[in-house]
């Protein structure tokens, strides 16, 4: 009998193991390499005779035996009404699935984020394989245009490229590490609003009769930069969302007065005005110190926002003349690197509270506290209210001389 | 049940293995949902209130030393009210033990998955759990005891590996939706501290019934900073959990914890974790109900009643329509089912039985 009972529990593994090798054999073979197309990059633009035009860009793996060297990256374009439609369509005409858990970037256009993108965004969200990390990027030319345009210099790998590039934001202050996952966030916020990095293409050309001169070094953004190499593409300034429609795009000395309130840089360089000449500039290694104060308060039911910023300052320019080791010269240097500071950090909040009407800084967030319920803040309807902000910046810039030379 | 007595520690790491599962489904999500900026002062609230109830609940099973609720039923009302008890509390361990395999294969087969039905994926936990039947009580409640840090390791993880992304004045407006909502309507959840039902069934168990009040309040304190740290780190990260559902909150958490470019995707590790927790959760909830079933039959061979009781638990969770059914239990009802048996009924049984004693005790 026992016998009996140990071939019937033999047979019954038998069978458990039968099933379970069929039933997660598809699982399984859906996330065959063999049988997947990875997209680096996701461009979505708007078509005239759909509703989207999704670009994907994939790349083909290569077996390390085969040397692990990139390939070209295959561009292909869908004209669909959804971005899931886009993805379906994409899996028939490769006969592959397409797969976006290796998608680093997702770039819609300027076009497309003027008219609402909060339908793609839930979608993408929704979707398992994208990930939260994967940046957001607006493109100011067809987003097409742009990936084709996004070819490494430096770097033989694509998705390597997309993968250091944002966190250039980290020590220029030019761009942004925007992602999917805060642009969520910040879509479904009551006390703040999106935003995204700012693509484009570079539209300096060498040989116009355009004058490069009469563009600031501090006001560039995409489009606008004046880089000319092998890359065309380009990711200088912010895109300002209001609810999940593009509002405007902020400039270079913009995008650093941004990162600042959100304490999204380590360091930066300004250009500010020589206090003994002033018609030449002095360029100034900035560096936040952590003592950075936010503060919001509700006067008479308007936003009242203090601002309280210390930058420790080393001087990049160096003159035949320069003393940097005079208390007295750099104390000047200080006060008019505060000013200058402050000028633009007012001019930047202004602009997100009046022109953009969009609270991108997250100062909602500071004002929580002055609510005692969620229901009362949600009555006060700060995104509403944002536009009625005074902002009150206080800097603080102590100058620590130069690098290596302190006097000339 | 099982002829080796259950340690201390086992003891608390069984207890604690309850809770792990409740927060990998949905638990910090409800507590955000309802109480929103509020959710830790309602979840301090809570564990202060629990605590009171458990300093009860020891201060009446005190005249019943090594009794558990069975036992005191049985001299509260003889063997129809112990019948009547425990069918209560077969139907919650079964109940609850079935859905919440139901949400969290639906899970799991979305993030995992994508091409297999939800009903394989519940098998291959519905084996774990024959297997674990099979091995034994003790080599279930040791399993809990290595997971269980390791869970905890994941949440701290969890927590520090999400710093960036968090912001701290999100617990503003301190009151969340007012005092009402904190604190009165915010009582319900005490629900969430699920181990308190599997503590009335501990005390001969245990190798040192003495011990049980050491026990009870680690547990819930245990419980309470864990539940806390699982909610402030949704609560810190993400604004969308007051409006938007997600499908295991924690695992969204999880992906986004990248340290630089090379240790990313953190998320498997995770949830290879919860997964063995989840079983652990299973197979303690198994053994609960068959104990029970015995005890109130006084069968003397539980052996049998493991395999009917796993495929009881398989039969249940296969049960709900879509995930929708399965997760509006977990939301709607399944606290109120805990509050109503783990804390109303227990606690009325434990107050009548000690009334009772005292009765006797004065009549004698």
């Amino acid at each position: 009998m026992r016998k009996i009972n140990n071939i019937f529990y033999k047979i019954f593994i038998l069978i458990l193991i039968i099933i379970f090798i069929y039933s997660f054999s598809a699982s399984y073979t859906s996330l065959n390499l063999d049988n997947l197309a990875f997209v680096v990059a996701l461009g979505i633009d708007k078509s005239t005779s759909n509703k989207l035009k999704v670009t994907f860009q994939f790349i083909k793996p290569t077996p390390s035996s085969e040397g692990g060297s990139q390939t070209k990256p295959v561009l292909t374009s869908v004209e669909c009404s959804s971005i899931t439609n886009g993805i379906n369509i994409m899996n028939a005409y490769l006969g592959k699935k397409v797969n976006l858990s290796h998608c680093k970037l997702i770039i819609f256009s300027e076009e497309i984020a003027k008219d609402g993108i909060s339908d793609e965004i839930y979608s993408l969200i929704n979707e398992v394989q994208i990930r939260p990390s994967a940046n957001i990027i607006i493109s100011k030319c067809n987003t097409k245009y742009y990936i084709e345009n996004s070819v490494p210099s430096l770097e033989s790998l694509i998705p390597k490229y997309y993968n250091i590039f944002p966190h250039s934001s980290e020590y220029t202050g030019y761009t942004c590490d925007a992602t999917i996952g805060d642009f969520f966030n910040a879509l479904v916020c009551n006390s703040c609003a999106p935003y995204a990095m700012l693509g484009g293409i570079s539209s300096f050309n060498e040989d116009s009769s355009s004058n490069p001169e009469s563009l600031n070094d501090s006001t560039i953004k995409s489009n606008e930069s004046l880089v000319t190499g092998n890359r065309l593409s380009q990711n200088i300034g912010v895109a300002v969302f209001k609810n999940d429609k593009l509002a405007g795009e902020l400039n270079a000395i913009e995008t650093i007065c941004f990162l600042n309130i959100r304490k999204q840089v380590d360091s930066f360089l300004v250009s500010i005005p020589d206090p003994e000449n002033s018609n030449s500039k002095i360029d100034i290694y900035l560096t936040p110190n952590s003592t950075h104060n936010i503060s919001v308060n509700i006067v008479n039911g308007t936003p009242y926002i203090k601002i309280k910023f210390d930058f420790s300052g080393k001087i990049y320019s160096m003159t035949k003349g320069s003393e940097y080791l005079n208390t007295d010269v750099l104390d000047s240097i200080s006060t008019t690197c505060n000013k200058y500071l402050k000028e633009q950090f007012t001019n930047y909040l202004y602009k997100t509270a009046t022109t953009f009407d969009s609270d991108i800084n997250g100062f909602g967030v500071y004002s929580l506290s002055q609510f005692k319920t969620s229901t009362e803040f949600d009555d006060y309807n700060w995104l509403v209210n944002y536009k009625n902000s005074t902002f009150d910046v206080d800097i603080n810039t102590v100058m620590d001389s130069g690098f290596l030379l302190t006097q000339t | 049940m099982v002829k080796q007595k259950i340690s201390t520690i086992s003891a608390i790491m069984l207890t604690l293995s309850i809770v792990v599962s409740y927060i990998t489904s949905s638990l910090p999500r409800t507590f955000i949902n309802e109480s929103k900026s509020a959710a830790i002062l309602n979840i301090v609230y809570i564990t202060a209130i629990v605590l009171f109830i458990i300093l009860l609940f020891c201060k009446l099973l005190k005249k019943f030393p090594g009794l558990d609720l069975l036992d005191i039923s049985n001299f509260l009302g003889g063997n129809i009210l112990k019948n009547i008890v425990g069918g209560f509390f077969i139907f919650y361990f079964i109940l609850s033990s079935s859905l919440m395999l139901r949400n969290f294969c639906e899970g799991l087969s979305v993030v995992y998955y994508p091409l297999t039905s939800y009903v394989f994926v519940i098998l291959m936990f519905i084996i774990a759990l024959a297997i674990s039947n099979r091995l034994g009580f003790i080599s279930t409640l040791n399993t809990a005891s290595i997971i269980f840090p390791l869970v905890l390791i994941s949440a701290i993880l969890l927590f520090c590996g999400n710093l960036d992304n968090f912001s701290f004045r999100r617990i503003y407006p301190i009151l969340g939706d007012g005092f009402y909502n904190t604190f009165i309507l915010g009582l319900k959840n005490i629900g969430s501290f699920g181990g308190i039902c599997y503590l009335y069934f501990l005390p001969p168990m245990l190798k040192e019934p003495e011990k049980l009040k050491k026990i009870a309040i680690i547990s819930v304190i245990c419980t309470g900073a864990f539940i806390l740290l699982c909610v402030a780190t949704l609560l810190f990260m993400f604004s969308f959990f007051i409006t938007t559902n997600e499908v295991m909150p924690l695992f969204s958490a999880a992906r986004y914890i990248e340290f630089g470019s090379f240790f990313q995707r953190f998320e498997s590790i995770f949830l290879l974790i919860w997964i063995i927790s989840f079983c652990c959760y299973l197979s303690i909830s198994c053994k609960f109900a068959t104990h029970i079933f015995s005890k109130m039959f006084n069968l003397s061979d539980m052996k049998p009643l493991l395999t009917i009781f796993t495929i009881l638990i398989l039969g249940i969770s296969l049960l709900p329509k879509n995930y929708a059914v399965s997760s509006s239990f977990e939301t709607d009802f399944y606290r109120y089912l805990r509050i109503a048996i783990g804390y109303i009924l227990g606690m009325l049984i434990l107050i009548l039985a000690n009334l009772k004693k005292k009765k006797v005790g004065e009549k004698n």
